[in-house]
């Protein structure tokens, strides 16, 4: 090597090269050439560095610095910055995840800092083409020493004893599969290298051979020595060009230097390689198979016994393994068995390259130590999931694998935990899935690649995923039946048991760890035809309405905002859900975050043109009404005046019904006016649609609690046939530490509902809010507006981990409101007097992930801290007593002691009693509580007349104009204006504006109308 | 010898038994689908799974070696599961109108859900791609019946090496059939049906002819003669449940009788002219090359086997010359039948039906070979199989087991044991060398019973040498001679003579090749299911056949004698050149 003083390696993986490498490669040697460096700086294209999302990357030795996503325009800044005057170009290096905070240094970075390289020791560091460099890091030198020092049997007991285990997919111990090859008595024996690779989005034997092709080679010539083979196969398939472009190079090399052919290093040994290419026939990556297709033959497996360590190729002993465990015995030999031991868990050792795929931050490749924990692997070497969308599973072992949900995020990547859950390590596929993810579709995607890709020799595999594929389909289509969920497990377990080869019998996996996880997928898609991730567009006309829990017609509104058709528009809305006005103010848009218009420019704000909407109401106009003197008559009552409950009363008088809303406050509206500020929500506006609902024909009767004024069975002795208890969950919870009793420690609903039932409430100078949810952010920014001077909000885990919506958390910020996070409170400090002084605080760290796949707080190291406070007020939770509500009616709670009710009716153990909202299903939002008070409406009418009457669950399509040829502009979204933080943090004025009517106009035409002219199968139509 | 439990019966089986034929030897029977004795166990069709102690899956007992302490469990819950499912899918794949599928009676899909309490049906779904290839005289494809069993795929490419049949396509879509889904007439198909010998399903099937007979029986303008080919004597009785080896020629003749046709016939009684020709065509050759000196191709082939022919033309051509130049029995039959024997009742060939009933499908491809009107039309003008003709009898509503055995007619009725032997792998030959011997010789044959031993039996390739000793008269050139022949039935087999031939590792004078293994007696127009026990049976019955005859060889017929006599004049003559004789054509190997 000429003595340069700086080294560029450029990644020149198939990745790196789709994405511009080469170019960069030559525009930095022409500048180079042109400032007269070539000298002093050479430039080395090197195999695949890992991070291919990244791509084009490149290192810049001596100094370790790696730069992502370079361009042919950054070269000369590269070259005038870097290589002249020696600073980093920041733009072009990698920054801590939502920071701004460099981190240039390989060594900084997480995705490379927590890897462990012996498989990929060379690759993105030499030359692939030049053997040279892969003799200087050591190559050759285990092979030297197999032939000059070790005989067959001792490589044999060291690859034994290391216990590697192959990493193609079954992880059979690789010296067990030698051992019985070497205790052959034949004269001929194969050594095959299956390269074939067929896993979608697997790509790590491609990188070795693309990247370092000669620690295959070498570890196929040990390995041809240890079982006595002196002929040996190298099956890749022909998708691979340049993987066979760098072996058939390297392969001519090593025959040069004379470590392949006759006499190896001298040493008598023969052996030579030769390449095979399949045609991309995933079957042939079964060992029979792969063996009959190089042979010459369509690609079949073939039953097993014989094995093909006693019967393989052409009938004599043989033994595949896959590149990546080749890779690995070089290192073996040469470090020796114990070193290679040490890594690893006691049943898998050594590491485990995997391609991360799918909604991860980095995508590509990467190779850590087996038993890692599947959320570092995802969130600290793959840097989480992208968007600030959820994780939901991950799928290991490609089609043959299983997904693991992110209840599971703690196991340890290894072969048997892998295996408990389901899925397998295969060949090292990792393809991680976001909340946008429907495992129905993911696992009919599976099955399609397996069904198609099966050789069709034995029916459970041709016919059977056949079989599964088509009720998949069909579940996915919105046509899936009652007991498709157990024909899918009969099928797939018995394909398991029956099927010739591997791929029949893990065919089925897919499907079966999808519905072990995921169950209530299916049964969503089958019973509800509703696909929660908004996948399966068969089911739903558009994502935001399928994300709508009161299913509201949102193209419909938005489009008809668009033209400025307002009052059709909020009638339109109405047909659906009752609150618009309080919605726009409060409703936490889970229609937004499925907006298709987000992968453009930025999501719908959806909120926004509804609230622009709302303000163009002139006259409250009713909706449309069925007129039924019999329904009048019937008694029919609602307990609580929450949303749930206002949106009962609302549908009944669409049916006629004339409802009594009996209200333990002296105010309507539940949570709506006892939690929720009146600067996010101005009373007037409550008020204008319960009076809505009222006109429509509500009675409301205030100061009446049940449980306390009346009881359930009191209003069926009155008369009433059917009870919609809709009470909430209206109880604040404790926090358990000590000092928690006494004056100035408060629960946050009771704080909230003190200020905003009777209007007035008192706080302290220093305010600590415990909590993190949307009640403690009210409580805060309602403490704060209340006049205290300083308040901070302690939260146990982390920001991002905070169940309150971004959006009200920034606005807290804002306001100058401290978030203190990875602090859990201790105790409540009190002077003498008793008077709150503060809370004691301990630290907390991350720890492992839990059940919601949220790394668990635990007790960090430091010791405690005190935050001084004069007002506590805890905002952890809410509850319902349920038994005091129910008082002897024998309703059935759930696991979770709320109501328990059929959620597609509301309806209870006991008939006439239904239910919905947070009395059902604890804390939940505004917009569950009225698609929740629609459904028990109509199930409702349904106990009392026998028959579903509600009519406006229809399919309205407001004849809107839509070009559906017409590409859409780009424009970004439209801000929220708000009020200006000085003129907001003393008074309870609304915060946020309305648009001015040419914004909203032009949000609302952002619209993509995903619903224009789709035909959809519901289950209400 | 492993010794292993099956269902807690101990057995002790030879090595390299599989748990199949371990559990048989136990008494145990485990159904099967895609397994083919001796041709084919490879575990596709999954039918004969069973549990294995230890194993992780149910594993198919046909490819499953049998090892020593193995235990191992066919009735179990599981494996009652495995199999239901399996062949449950199988008929969710499969197009199943069974009450009109000419399989119904011997299908053995249908015979397995049967047998294994498939009630109903729990997966529905999209059916295998049906596709009609009617491309050819012979045989018929109905991919939607097709369950992939590759048994057809086996015996075409391994038995028969012909090479017609292939998997392709994956998945679902994986379709049994000629390259690239091509027609079979497209391709190096032979015809032999073998294919629709092994299908165990409707999907392969010989064309049926049923109708085209009966409407020729029914048109009163038309004469109709049939002709029974000598292995169909030894096979129909299984149409009517008679073991494999029960002989029906009387009842087969009185059953064709009340069937209408105007006279019934045996093709034996060309089979014994064909001796003569053949024979005579075989001095001839030896003739020429020993004593004329003149160029001519030996050995010589037999040329009675149509599946053979269209072999030879496919894959042999440089050495058609080798090919007797004689029709099949078949088809001197049908020329004979149209000209002497239509001559003789006075009507018009155009007025004569010629139906043969052969155990073989090339047959109809045959018959339909544009050369073939030697009598100015069409001599055969429709061939069945035994299975047609069993089908066709019972559609008659003939009672087959209780007809009276009854002769056929004169003179084309008339044979000998030599014809008989024509249905069996050796029998050509034997039934040659048994007139050559005498004509040249003048002496009766020397070998006991009349048979020679070392070309009988189903041995693929079998040869023997014959030292001729007091040849006379014109034949006096051959005396001292070793006669060198060989035998083979099954295209693999026949293929492995030609390259000893063509190698130069052996020298043969005459060489019988019969398409099918067994012979006629095994061919592919015979009932199901031919294995080799039955072969066997079949075998022996045509042999007692023979032995049972006062006149046991070609030359003695009488009624051939007196056809020479009155019409063709002398072996090999001019009107037999017209009549009896053909030549070949090569065709395209795609």
């Amino acid at each position: 090597m000429a003595d340069v003083r700086s080294h560029f390696l450029i990644c020149t993986g198939g990745g790196c090269i789709a994405s511009g490498a080469l170019d960069v490669s030559n525009a930095m040697r022409e500048e180079l050439k042109a400032r007269e460096l070539a000298g002093e700086v050479d430039v080395v294209e090197t195999g695949c560095l890992g991070p291919c999302v990244q791509g084009p990357v490149a290192l810049v030795y001596p100094d370790g610095v790696f730069y992502q996503n370079i361009k042919v325009d950054d070269v000369p800044e590269i070259v005038e910055e870097h290589l002249l005057k020696g600073r980093i170009v920041e733009r072009l290096v990698s920054h801590a995840p939502g920071t701004e905070r460099t981190q240039a240094e390989m060594e900084d970075i997480p995705f490379f800092n927590r890897q462990v390289k012996i498989v990929l020791r060379n690759s993105g560091i030499i030359d692939p083409l030049n053997i040279d460099e892969y003799i200087a890091r050591d190559g050759y030198q285990a092979l030297a020493k197999v032939l000059t020092s070790m005989t067959p049997e001792q490589v044999v007991e060291e690859v034994l004893a290391s216990g590697l285990r192959g990493r193609g997919g079954a992880g059979f111990p690789t010296g067990m599969k030698w051992k019985f090859a070497q205790a052959q008595d034949n004269d001929v024996k194969y050594i095959l290298c299956n390269a074939d690779e067929g896993d979608p989005g697997a790509f790590m034997d491609r990188s070795v051979l693309e990247g370092d092709p000669h620690s295959l080679i070498e570890g196929m010539v040990i390995g041809a020595f240890a079982i006595g083979a002196h002929q040996g196969y190298v099956y890749v398939r022909a998708e691979y060009p340049l993987a066979v472009e760098r072996l058939e190079h390297a392969l001519g090399q090593a025959r040069e230097y004379g470590l392949l052919g006759q006499d190896i290093m001298g040493s008598g040994f023969d052996f030579d390689l030769e390449i095979r290419m399949g045609s991309g026939a995933f079957v042939c990556g079964e060992e029979t198979a792969l063996m009959t297709s190089i042979e010459g033959h369509r690609g079949e497996p073939r039953p097993r016994p014989p094995f093909p360590a006693v019967s393989g190729l052409w009938g004599k002993p043989s033994v595949l393994n896959n590149v990546e465990t080749f890779a690995n015995i070089a290192p073996i030999i040469l470090k020796g068995s114990a070193w290679y031991a040490s890594t690893g868990t006691e049943s898998s050792k050594g590491t485990k390259v995997f391609a991360l795929g799918g909604n991860v931050q980095h995508t590509g490749l990467v190779e850590v130590p087996i038993g890692m924990q599947l959320g570092e692997l995802i969130y600290e070497v793959g840097g989480g999931i992208p968007n600030g969308k959820a994780y939901k599973a991950a799928q290991l072992g490609g089609p043959s694998g299983g997904c693991i949900p992110k209840e599971h995020l703690n196991v340890p990547v290894d072969y048997a935990t892998l295996q408990e859950l389901g899925a397998i390590m295969g060949s090292g596929g990792v393809i991680v899935m976001d909340e946008d993810t429907c495992m129905v579709d993911i696992a009919r995607f599976f099955l399609e690649f397996t069904q198609e890709e099966s050789c069709g020799k034995c029916p459970p595999c041709r016919v059977g995923t056949k079989r599964m594929l088509e009720i998949v389909e069909r579940i996915c289509n919105g046509e899936g039946e009652e007991g498709d969920i157990e024909r899918l497990i009969a099928l797939g377990e018995t394909i398991s048991q029956t099927a010739l080869c591997g791929l029949g019998q893990t065919a089925a996996n897919p499907v079966l760890s999808t519905i072990r996880h995921f169950r209530h997928e299916y049964e969503a898609h089958i019973k509800d035809h509703y696909c929660e991730a908004g996948v399966c567009s068969t089911m739903f006309k558009a994502r935001c309405s399928n994300a709508c829990p009161a299913s509201v017609n949102i193209p419909g509104f938005v489009s008809l905002v668009g033209e400025q058709r307002y009052d059709e528009a909020l009638k339109l809305h109405r047909e659906r859900n009752p609150l618009a006005s309080i919605c726009a103010r409060v409703c936490f848009h889970p229609c937004e975050s499925k907006c298709m218009r987000a992968s453009l420019d930025g999501a719908l704000a959806i909120r926004q043109v509804k609230r622009f909407m709302v303000e163009q109401e002139k006259e409250p106009q009713l909706p449309e009404i069925l007129h039924d003197a019999e329904n009048a008559a019937r008694k029919v009552a609602v307990v609580g005046s929450g949303p749930a409950g206002l949106s009962a009363a609302y549908f009944l008088c669409r049916l006629g019904y004339r409802p009594v809303v009996f209200e333990a406050e002296p105010k309507a509206g539940g949570m709506l006016v006892q939690a929720i500020p009146a600067y996010r929500l101005p009373r007037v506006e409550l008020e204008r649609e319960v009076k809505m609902i009222e006109d429509m024909g509500t009675t409301i009767e205030y100061g009446k609690a049940l449980g306390k004024d009346f009881t359930l069975q009191s209003l069926k002795d009155e008369g009433y046939e059917a009870v919609f208890v809709a009470v909430g969950a209206p109880q604040g919870m404790g926090i358990g530490v000590p000092g928690e009793d006494g004056p100035g420690v408060y629960d946050g609903l009771s704080f909230l509902r003190e200020y905003n039932v009777s209007g007035k409430g008192e706080v302290g100078k220093n305010v600590a809010v415990i909590g993190g949810g949307n009640a403690a952010i009210d409580a805060a920014r309602t403490a704060l507006r209340l006049g205290a001077e300083s308040v901070k909000i302690l939260y146990r885990r982390t920001r991002a981990q905070m169940p309150a919506w971004g959006e009200e958390i920034d606005a807290a910020d804002l306001e100058g409101i401290e978030i203190m996070t990875l602090v859990a409170p201790e105790e409540i400090l009190r002077d003498a007097s008793g008077k709150v002084t503060g809370v004691r605080c301990k630290e907390m760290a991350l720890g492992d992930y839990d059940r919601s796949g949220r790394r668990k707080p635990v007790a960090g190291h430091n010791p405690d801290f005190v935050v001084e406070a004069d007002t506590v007020i805890a905002a952890i939770g809410q509850k319902l007593d349920a038994p005091a509500v129910l008082d002897g009616t024998p309703v059935e709670l759930n696991r979770w002691g709320y109501l328990g009710a059929d959620p597609d009716t509301g309806q209870t153990s006991v008939d006439w009693v239904f239910t919905g909202g947070d009395a059902a299903t604890g804390p939940a939002s505004v917009v569950e509580a009225i698609g929740a008070g629609e459904k028990a409406a109509a199930a409702m009418d349904e106990f009392l007349t026998g028959a579903n009457h509600a009519f406006w669950r229809r399919d309205v399509e407001p004849p809107t104009y839509f070009d559906p040829d017409a590409d859409p502009e780009l424009v970004d979204r439209h801000a929220v204006e708000e009020l200006a933080v000085g003129a907001r943090v003393t008074n309870f004025d609304e915060v946020e504006l309305s648009w001015a009517a040419e914004v909203a106009i032009a949000e609302a035409k952002r619209c993509l109308r995903c619903d224009y002219g789709k035909y959809c199968v519901t289950k209400e139509s | 010898m492993p010794t292993l439990t099956i269902d807690g019966i101990t057995v002790e089986v030879p090595a390299g038994t599989t748990v199949l034929q371990a559990a048989k030897q136990a008494g145990v029977k485990i159904p099967t689908l895609c397994y083919l004795e001796d041709v084919q166990s490879i575990g596709a069709c999954r039918v004969c799974l069973v549990e294995v102690e230890g194993a992780r899956t149910l594993v198919a007992s046909c490819s499953q070696p049998a090892t020593d302490g193995m235990v191992v469990k066919t009735n179990t819950g599981k494996v009652r599961d495995g199999r239901q499912m399996v062949v449950e899918l199988l008929l969710s794949e499969h197009d199943g109108d069974c009450q009109v599928c000419g399989r119904s009676a011997d299908c053995e899909l249908r015979t397995l859900a049967n047998d294994l309490g498939i009630g109903d049906l729990r997966y529905e779904g999209e059916k295998t791609f049906r596709m009609i290839d009617d491309s050819t005289p012979a045989l018929i494809r109905d991919t939607g019946k097709c369950v992939a069993c590759r048994r057809c795929v086996t015996v075409c490419n391994e038995v028969q090496e012909v090479g017609g049949l292939f998997a392709q396509g994956r998945g679902f879509a994986t379709l049994i059939g000629p390259a690239f889904a091509q027609n079979l007439s497209d391709v190096v198909c032979v015809q032999c049906g073998q294919c629709a010998a092994v299908c165990p399903v409707g999907a392969i099937t010989e064309r049926n002819q049923i109708e085209d007979v009966w409407d020729a029986l029914d048109d009163p303008t038309k004469t109709v003669v049939v002709q029974t080919a000598p292995a169909i004597r030894a096979a129909l009785g299984e149409c009517f449940d008679y073991a494999p080896g029960t002989l029906v020629t009387g009842k087969m003749t009185a059953a064709l009788r009340r069937m209408g046709f105007d006279a019934v016939f045996d093709t034996n009684f060309t089979a014994d002219l064909t001796i003569m020709e053949e024979g005579t065509e075989l001095l001839v050759r030896l003739k020429k090359a020993l004593v004329d000196g003149e160029q001519v191709a030996l050995p010589q082939f037999s040329s009675c086997s149509p599946g053979w022919i269209n072999y030879m033309e496919h894959f042999n051509p440089d050495m058609l010359g080798n090919l007797s130049t004689c029709k099949s029995p078949q088809q001197m039959f049908g020329a004979l039948a149209k000209t002497y024997y239509a001559e003789k009742i006075g009507v018009k060939p155009e007025d004569m039906v010629v139906v043969s009933v052969m155990p073989c499908t090339a047959k109809k491809y045959e018959a339909a070979r544009p050369e073939m009107t030697a009598s100015g039309v069409r001599d055969v003008d429709i061939v069945l199989t035994t299975r047609e003709l069993g089908a066709m009898i019972k559609q008659a509503g003939i009672d087959f087991r209780s007809l009276p055995d009854e002769k056929m007619d004169a003179p084309l009725g008339i044979s000998t044991g030599a014809a008989d032997i024509f249905a069996v792998t050796g029998g050509v030959m034997e039934a040659a060398l048994r007139t050559a011997w005498e004509i040249v010789t003048e002496t009766p044959f020397p070998f006991p019973n009349l048979h020679v031993a070392p070309i009988q039996g189903l041995e693929g390739v079998k040869v023997a040498s014959v030292k001729v000793e007091g040849a006379k008269g014109d034949w006096a050139f051959l005396e001292g001679a070793e006669l060198k022949v060989a035998v083979a039935h099954g295209l693999g087999n026949a293929q492995k003579v030609i390259d000893m031939v063509k190698n130069g590792e052996a020298e043969f004078h005459f060489i019988e090749v019969m398409t099918c293994p067994g012979g006629c007696i095994g061919g592919g127009g015979q009932p199901r299911f031919t294995t080799n026990e039955v072969r066997m049976k079949r075998l022996n019955a045509i042999y007692a056949e023979d032995e049972h005859r006062e006149l046991r060889k070609s030359h003695e017929n009488p009624f051939v004698c007196k056809l020479y006599e009155e019409y063709l004049g002398a072996p090999c003559g001019e009107i037999s050149h017209h009549l009896l004789h053909t030549h070949y054509f090569e065709h395209d190997r795609v």
